[in-house]
């Protein structure tokens, strides 16, 4: 096995270092646009890329802007509650 | 009989295209000749999958200690057994943060295939029917 590919395989065997920190809910971002981009894609007959890249963007804004309008419901309910 | 054995054609037919759909991501709209869906789902559920494992490595496909989330990450590929099998009987082990962000990617990308599976199956069913109505 030459060494370049096991590297690759030994960098799946040991975990990233992910501080449980606000930043980390970053890592949402590019499972929204996988989701958005193969929801999309079953759902058009035909793929044109500029039409695909719309559709693509409006679902992945909207999922995104859903999430941080739930987000701060949740806020503003546990403030209630807390205060 | 011959309505019998095109319907029995059919049906297998399906079959094969659910089992390429979940053998390989994308290779079930390969097989009803949709190349720019099937590139697509490859990609991009491969690239799931992989950033999963790259976070958390492959200690996050445990059969053992998270049989729920096994379910979902399975619906990859059968390949995902392998894995699972090298997670339990080499003892690899993850926890925390880089866990929780490893399963979340690799069973939605799981979850992500289930759906293009059932897509391309419908599709092949759809265009089988259109083409007996013509």
């Amino acid at each position: 096995m030459s060494s370049i590919a096991a590297f690759i395989m030994a960098s799946f065997t040991r975990p990233e270092n992910i501080s449980v920190n606000p930043q980390s809910m970053l890592w949402l971002l590019p499972l929204v646009a996988a989701i958005a981009i193969v929801y999309k894609t079953t759902k058009l007959p035909k793929i044109k890329a500029a039409h695909f890249v719309k559709e693509v963007t409006i679902l992945f804004g909207s999922i995104v802007v859903f999430m941080i309008v739930a987000a701060l419901v949740l806020y503003v309910v546990a403030w209630l509650i807390t205060e | 009989m011959t309505a019998r054995r095109s319907k029995e054609g059919h049906i297998a037919f399906l079959l094969t295209v659910g089992l390429l759909a979940w053998l390989v991501p994308g290779a079930g709209h390969l097989a009803i000749k949709e190349n720019k869906h099937a590139a697509i789902i490859f990609v991009t559920i491969v690239l799931t999958f992989a950033t999963g494992l790259y976070l958390g490595s492959i200690a996050v496909i445990d059969p053992v200690g998270a049989k729920p989330w096994y379910v979902a990450q399975i619906m990859n590929s059968p390949m995902v057994a392998g894995l699972g099998h090298l997670t339990r009987t080499s003892g690899y082990r993850v926890y925390g943060r880089p866990n929780e962000i490893g399963q979340i990617y690799t069973s939605i990308a799981g979850l992500l295939n289930l759906l293009c599976v059932v897509n391309a199956v419908y599709w092949a069913h759809l265009r089988r029917t259109e083409a007996v109505g013509d």
